[in-house]
């Protein structure tokens, strides 16, 4: 890296106080410049799909219940241990886990997505609903009743079908497909598969090199 | 009757120094806000507009709060001070011909002697309050008072011997009214030299180190809240108005203007004061404070005989033409 000096000035530049009237003539230019201000009640900012917001565990269509198979990844992966999910077996469906409780403390949550990257069936996601606010710790410690309707209102919000929903959460960009779980094989836009799927530079220069 | 009719010119002229005062905040928020990409007020009226009263209103219900260890009487004492002397210094501006509350022969040092006695309410305030942060303020002040009135009183010496007088009305009658007579021309070091010493009298950027709220919290009024807080607020922005009227007396031909105004003839010294807030406000957005030695350094080896200088030269080309 090189480093870019400015020239020394000299004596009719530090007299005439150059330097000085470069930054007035800097915050002048930005006086007519538009602000970038978000007026934030009153305008909305637009949320990306794959910002790592409010909670929620996907309600499946057909069983109108959680997906979650109770594998444990989740709870296991997360950094800040946020997520408790008790379990318990019935005999005659074989190793079949029924969940009991699904707790998740938002109030610890580091908003990573470790758990929605995990997930092997896609059942927790992170949404894009950031505005949640409540008066007590205990009305963010979700429970699973809580987590569900945080994805119906969700979904009603976005207009879509869960067959057609696809989260970058859930199915990252530059994972191979074929090592993923079937679940996670979502029917996405190609710039997410393939060559195109990772944007930047580092990743690249790696592929560069590999070729090389 | 005189003097009742000299009261009402008090009150008015108060009353519209204060509402300046109020809309020079709501002035202030915006400019700096808009010079850093942001919007400034937006909430209270039409793009903030009353948000200068809603403050008002805010502090003037505040609690009022004297420290325990402060020394009552001092504390109290302070923010009247500044404000006082800040309010006194108006009387003898002139706004135009005839618009002067005070027309006394010694106009120029009437306003020295008010902002020096201003700046021993911030001195005041940081001793009263009892806590190292304002007490630290106050020094600072002091200090900075010290070097800078000098170099201030002896930037307009050159003022004085061009105009041979101290009454503020003749200086500006001095001028003639003509863009050439501006004294800006012939006393144009002067002119640099009493800009900062202004900037350092009204503790502003880059010279407000009595309330540098990065290193002191927030210096002399640390321990001020609510209408005392905002008595302090109202002197430095008259002081800072008193300051614009100064310059643009001495300096930039006063009320004269390229025509007259008929209702008004106090049009053109409000432009002026104006523009001298706004360069105010400008150098607030842009500059960084000065460390303390640089401080002192600058008023003691540049101005004080940048100063004398001008005011040799001034009196030798008097003498000679």
């Amino acid at each position: 890296m090189q480093i870019q000096y400015k020239k020394k000035r000299n004596l009719l530049q530090n007299l005439l106080l150059i330097e000085m009237a470069q930054g007035m003539w800097l915050t002048l230019r930005r006086l007519f410049t538009k602000p970038i201000t978000l007026q934030y009640p009153h305008e909305m900012p637009k949320v990306q799909r794959g910002f790592r917001g409010q909670h929620a565990l996907v309600r499946d269509p057909e069983t109108s219940t959680t997906k979650c198979i109770g594998c444990m990844k989740c709870a296991m992966v997360c950094p800040s241990r946020c997520i408790r999910i008790r379990i318990h077996k019935e005999p005659g469906h074989g190793n079949r886990r029924f969940i009991d409780e699904y707790h998740i403390d938002a109030l610890r949550c580091v908003y990573c997505g470790y758990c929605a990257e995990v997930c092997p069936v896609n059942a927790i996601i992170l949404t894009e609903v950031f505005a949640y606010s409540a008066k007590t710790r205990q009305e963010l410690n979700f429970d699973m009743p809580q987590l569900l309707g945080n994805w119906d209102s969700y979904l009603a919000g976005q207009g879509e079908l869960l067959k057609e929903y696809a989260n970058p959460t859930w199915r990252p960009r530059g994972l191979p497909e074929g090592p993923m779980p079937v679940g996670k094989r979502l029917p996405v836009s190609d710039e997410w598969k393939g060559k195109d799927q990772v944007v930047g530079r580092l990743w690249r220069q790696s592929v560069q090199e590999q070729n090389r | 009757m005189q003097v009742l009719l000299l009261l009402f010119y008090i009150v008015i002229l108060f009353t519209v120094v204060m509402l300046h005062v109020a809309y020079a905040t709501y002035f202030e928020r915006k400019i700096i806000g808009h010079m850093q990409v942001r919007m400034g007020p937006m909430e209270v009226g039409w793009h903030g507009l009353l948000q200068p009263i809603a403050d008002g209103i805010k502090s003037f219900f505040k609690e009022d709060i004297i420290p325990e260890n402060a020394d009552a009487l001092g504390f109290r004492l302070a923010p009247v001070v500044s404000l006082t002397a800040m309010v006194g210094a108006l009387a003898v501006l002139p706004f135009a011909p005839g618009w002067v509350l005070a027309d006394i022969d010694i106009g120029l040092l009437f306003i020295f002697a008010m902002s020096g006695l201003a700046s021993y309410g911030v001195i005041l305030a940081g001793w009263a309050s009892n806590s190292k942060y304002s007490f630290l303020g106050g020094l600072r002040s002091m200090a900075q008072v010290i070097s800078y009135e000098i170099a201030m009183g002896l930037s307009l010496v050159g003022v004085m011997l061009l105009s041979g007088s101290l009454n503020l009305s003749t200086i500006v009658e001095a001028q003639g009214g003509s863009f050439g007579g501006m004294y800006i021309f012939p006393q144009i070091i002067a002119f640099g030299v009493f800009f900062v010493a202004m900037l350092a009298e009204t503790n502003r950027v880059p010279f407000d180190l009595p309330e540098a709220e990065t290193e002191l919290v927030s210096g002399y009024s640390t321990e001020y809240s609510g209408m005392r807080y905002a008595i302090f607020f109202m002197a430095e922005y008259v002081g800072m108005m008193v300051m614009s009227a100064l310059g643009a007396i001495c300096f930039f031909g006063g009320w004269s203007g390229p025509f007259a105004v008929p209702l008004f003839p106090a049009l053109w010294l409000v432009l002026k004061i104006y523009a001298f807030m706004f360069v105010f406000i400008w150098i607030r957005a842009t500059m960084p404070r000065y460390r303390y030695d640089q401080l002192m350094e600058l008023g003691w080896k540049w101005l004080i005989p940048l100063a004398l200088a001008n005011i040799v030269i001034t009196a030798v080309c008097k003498a000679l033409f």
